[in-house]
């Protein structure tokens, strides 16, 4: 007897889609930054080792993609932030069976987890600036 | 802001109310229609006696069998621990011989790990979730009771290898060549074995995730619920994404012991590196899905201890899923000594660095909670005072292993192996021991000494540091790890017998603890209900025991409801909540949504069997008899497997309730249907999170496909054949039919076309078989020959995973048109249907991934 229930399960998924997606985001964004440059790194170095022309091209790629990365996960922050909506209502607990709370928790853990990858985005692409070679 | 009022109307049905209102909740419950519920409920849930007890299924005493089985392999793995260290304790010692010493460590290492650590958590989890959840049981009973008898044959054949002297012994991470290149079976007993153990840790980590996605009591949303819940997720998902490609390369490996086919063989095109990068993959998240289960322990102690609500709920929950995150990143600072480029290394580094942070916001936050609230020194927060600092101290030093240069001389010496133990002892082994004080009333409705507990941690602790402390100084002399003996060097001896003492004052606080957990308790008292006076609805549990979870399951408006919600304990007892009764004598819990915990099925499920048994004893043979290279038993055994979860399915799942009884009147003026389908179904959900892990696996084979790519320049070999295109492209095609027709039979069966449904499940497996064999020609009738160098290797390994599943998605394609024809499969009543077409969505994209990697990518690369 799928009617009742299905419509309830889709209604609440579909209701919180975008805060859904929103949490994931920033990590996602960490997590294909973090492979990108890992991957270019690998290729690079194995194929085109000693050529310091394309290692500059390397970094200044890398550089770019960071650039993105960081504006994205900037965006998912900022969407969140919204959704949290502190400055409102000042709640940072959530910790009331209210739909309003559910929302702006799911805004406020996403809005944290973008703080994280946004930091670990720096992290993982300091290297790029200070390093030359691949030795 | 929304009231809540204007989410009522749970369905359209006029005479259904959710959510209850306070008046609902208040009126008072007719005496006899408590007594009544209790005794149907006791009816329905009692456990099997005598040699039966067997069969049992139910949480609380598979939870109980996993724990305990846990428990003797971690006292086995402590054992040799001790005999290496008495080896160890003087120089030039000849008590172990060198390969003795060998597999004593290997296996030391890896029953502590695989065991012990992960199964314990998933134990403690599977005992506790149904409690802190207001449930009857976890959704999948009778998976949980598999999962635990795969566990320990599995377990049991791994472990009992050393008595005759055969088990691996080549390091716990059984690096090539020297695990590709070992003599006898202790490497195939590892690869085959654990990959056994980590398909049971798979299933248990599916029903646990599972089970607090949807079997959240009415009410608890996810904004409310307990902290050891968020933290079951997230450890599931990384045990999703971490195990896979674990197996993935012990397939790969195995293939290669028993088959020759080169992976890591250098020689003809292999790469051992490959090993490394699928093994760190796992075995970094592994450090985290050991520890941050812990971290859950000490996120419910602590407020209790407090006795206030967990301080920056928010933040923890952040901290434990960015944790989850980034420990992935991790995985190639355990290979620092190995020659990538540093370059590269720069990354694995910093990544190494950012995981500090949410790590130690989840540690302020805890002190932070302590700090604001009113703390009792209790036993368990003792350990968990303990654990803080010793984990403090290993996060030191593993700061200084991550940081590159300073791992080149501390990678492999002694300083690594006290690093390690002061990560698992302050990261799992204090808390879990803060764990079992803390709800040992609730398993048992007994409490432990508390005198013994004192001397217990006292022993642990100064046992711990007096052990491990000294081997921090001998690593930096430079005392090598994984030496069966040394030679008499200023210093070392000192040091090491020092260290040996210390672990039997180590050991001996663990007998103690052992003596204390297991001796009888007839005559002592039952505890009291809360004895600590906790919020979380665990302590709601019935004293003495009742096998039921829940008398009533409870509306919950709190992130602590026994603090917060009046009366909720008496209106439970009193059957006041949902499902107070079991009319029809079967087993019930309820399903919620995931987000908002909306009630929208009462869930049947399933009782005590001997098929979970059966069926995991068919599974063992089909993974140990490979190991003895008998592979036609080890066939009938897989066949015997797959007949046995067949009849299980069959007649235990998704059974169509009778006219009458499609709708449950489940309590306080709600009625909801007993069967579901699709997204509103347990099942659904289940099929989903496991095939994510299936298509992590297959994606760590693809990532080897292109690791070798990039690492090889003979990859592809010049000259070399390919997979033939036509049949290649034919097979996908066909497999895409069968993918559509299978889809085409659910949308149409769903409006009532039964005939054509049936002829769409007919025409699904014809199609699959012909996509399957001509997947299966295009590789074999082309001249690859796997063993001569890599690249047909891996394009042998990608097909057979390629036909494996169509394979297995053909049998699901029978089992669905044998429903349809024999009633199990109805238009209103398919869930089957939408659980197969799940599946073979991902084998659809399995297969045409794989299609591109070896039939596209060598023609253009
Ligand atoms: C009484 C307690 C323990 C003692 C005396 C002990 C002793 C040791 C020693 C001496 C080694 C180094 C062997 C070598 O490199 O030659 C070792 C390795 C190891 N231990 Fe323990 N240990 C204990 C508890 C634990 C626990 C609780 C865990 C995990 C939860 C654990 C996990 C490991 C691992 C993973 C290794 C590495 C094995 C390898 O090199 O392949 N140990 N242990
Ligand atoms: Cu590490």
């Amino acid at each position: 007897m799928a009617g009742t229930g299905k419509n309830e399960e889709t209604k609440t998924l579909a209701e919180e889609a975008d805060s859904l997606w929103l949490i994931t985001f920033a990590g996602s964004i960490w997590a294909v930054h973090f492979l990108v440059c890992y991957c270019a790194t690998a290729v690079i170095c194995a194929k085109l080792g000693g050529d310091a022309a394309a290692i500059l091209m390397l970094r200044l790629a890398l550089g770019g993609v960071t650039l993105v990365a960081l504006a994205g996960i900037a965006f998912v922050g900022w969407r969140s932030w919204l959704q949290w909506d502190f400055l409102d209502d000042g709640d940072y607990v959530h910790n009331l069976a209210r739909k309003e709370d559910r929302h702006e928790f799911l805004g406020h853990a996403s809005f944290l987890l973008s703080i994280i990858s946004f930091i670990g985005v720096i992290y993982v692409s300091l290297p790029v600036l200070f390093l030359e070679t691949c030795q | 802001m929304i009231m809540a009022s204007t989410l009522t109307g749970a369905a359209p049905d006029s005479n259904n109310v959710y959510p209850p209102t306070e008046e609902m909740l208040a009126k008072p419950v007719d005496e006899a229609a408590t007594r009544r519920g209790a005794e149907e409920l006791r009816e329905t849930w009692k456990t099997p006696k005598g040699f039966r007890y067997l069969t049992a299924v139910n949480n609380s005493e598979v939870g109980k069998w996993y724990a305990l089985s846990a428990f003797f392999f971690m006292m086995c793995a402590g054992v040799l621990g001790l005999l290496i260290r008495l080896q160890l304790a003087v120089p030039g010692n000849d008590f172990l011989s060198a390969d003795r010493f060998n597999q004593f460590f290997t296996m030391h290492g890896s029953a502590m790990m695989f065991l012990f650590a992960v199964p314990m958590f998933e134990a403690i989890s599977i005992l506790l979730l149904p409690g802190l959840l207001g449930a009857r049981d976890m959704p999948f009973p009778r998976l949980s009771a598999y999962g635990f008898w795969c566990f320990i044959i599995g377990g049991v054949f791994v472990m009992g290898s050393i008595l005759f002297g055969v088990a691996p012994n080549s390091g716990w991470f059984m690096y090539p060549p020297l695990a590709t290149e070992a003599e006898g079976i202790g490497s195939d007993i590892w690869l085959l074995g654990l990959s056994f153990i980590e398909v049971a840790s798979i299933a248990a980590a599916v029903e646990l995730i599972v089970g607090v996605l949807k079997c959240r009591p009415p009410g608890m949303r996810i904004n409310l619920m307990p902290l050891y819940g968020w933290y079951v997720l997230v450890v599931g998902g990384m045990i999703l994404f971490a195990f896979p490609p674990l197996i993935a390369g012990d397939f790969l490996f195995e293939l290669q012991r028993s088959f020759d086919w080169p992976f890591f063989d250098p020689e003809r095109g292999g790469d051992p590196m490959l090993w490394q990068h699928l093994f760190w993959i796992f075995g970094h998240p592994e450090v985290y899905i050991i520890f941050l289960p812990s971290i859950a322990i000490a996120a419910m102690v602590v407020p209790t201890a407090a006795q206030r609500p967990i301080v920056g709920y928010s933040w923890i929950v952040l901290s434990a899923v960015g944790t989850g995150f980034l420990s992935f990143g991790l995985w190639v600072h355990h290979m620092f000594t190995t020659g990538l480029p540093s370059m590269s290394l720069g990354f694995f580094s910093a990544a190494s660095e950012a995981v500090v942070i949410p790590t130690g916001i989840q540690l302020f936050a805890f002190v932070a909670t302590l700090m604001v609230g009113r703390v009792k020194m209790s036993l368990p927060m003792l350990f968990i005072a303990g654990a803080l600092a010793i984990f403090t101290a290993g996060g030191l030093t593993g700061v200084m292993v991550a940081l590159a240069p300073f791992d080149w001389q501390a990678h492999d010496t002694y300083f690594v192996v006290a690093h390690l133990h002061y990560t698992l002892f302050g990261g799992m082994v204090f808390p879990l021991m803060a764990g079992v004080y803390y709800f040992y009333p609730f398993f048992t409705k007994k409490t432990l000494s508390v005198r013994t507990g004192r001397i217990v941690f006292w022993l642990m602790f100064v046992g711990f540091n007096v052990t491990f402390m000294p081997m921090h100084f001998t690593g930096l002399m430079g005392m090598p790890r994984r030496v069966y003996t040394y030679p008499s060097v200023m210093g070392w001896d000192l040091l090491n017998l020092i260290s040996t003492i210390g672990a039997f004052i180590v050991a001996a606080g663990f007998v103690l603890f052992a003596i204390d957990l297991l001796r009888p308790r007839g005559k002592q008292p039952l505890a009291a209900r809360n004895p600590w006076k906790a919020g979380t609805l665990e302590w709601s549990h019935n004293v003495p025991e009742e096998n039921w979870g829940s008398r009533s399951v409870p509306y919950i408006t709190s992130r602590y409801p026994l603090w917060e919600q009046e009366n909720i304990v008496e209106r439970m007892d009193k059957g006041r909540y949902y499902l107070p009764d079991a009319p029809d004598l079967k087993r019930e819990t309820l399903v919620t949504t995931v987000l908002d915990a909306r009630p929208i099925q009462c869930l049947r499920v399933t009782g005590p069997t001997w098929i979970t048994i059966l069926a995991a004893v068919f599974t063992g043979g089909a993974f140990i008899f490979p190991t003895f290279h008998w592979y036609p038993p080890a066939i009938v055994s897989g066949g015997a497997a797959i007949a046995c979860i067949i009849y299980w399915l069959w007649t235990a799942t998704s059974q169509i309730p009778a006219k009458d009884k499609e709708m449950r009147d489940v309590g306080l003026s709600l009625k909801l249907p007993v069967y579901a389908s699709g997204p509103d179904s347990v099942g659904w959900w289940g099929v989903w999170i496991t095939m994510l892990g299936d298509a992590t696996a297959f994606a760590s084979l693809v990532f080897g496909y292109f690791f070798y790519w990039t690492a090889k320049p003979d990859f592809p070999p010049a000259g070399t054949e390919h997979a033939l295109a036509g049949p290649l492209t034919l097979g996908v095609a066909a497999l895409i039919a069968s993918w559509a027709s299978i889809y085409g039979a659910r949308v149409v069966n769903r409006k009532g076309k039964v005939a054509t449904a049936r002829t769409l499940l007919i025409a699904a497996p014809v199609l699959a078989i012909l996509g399957s064999g001509l997947f299966y020609f295009s590789v074999a009738g082309s001249g690859l020959d796997p063993t001569s160098h890599v690249y047909p290797a891996i394009i042998w390994a990608v097909m057979i995973w390629t036909i494996v599943h169509t394979g297995g998605g053909v049998i699901m394609q029978c089992y669905c048109l044998a429903g349809s024809l024999f009633g199990k499969v109805t238009p209103e009543h398919d869930s089957d249907l939408w659980n197969v077409t799940l599946y073979w969505h991902f084998v659809c994209l399995t297969v045409v991934v794989a299609g591109l990697t070896i039939g596209l990518m060598p023609r253009v690369m």
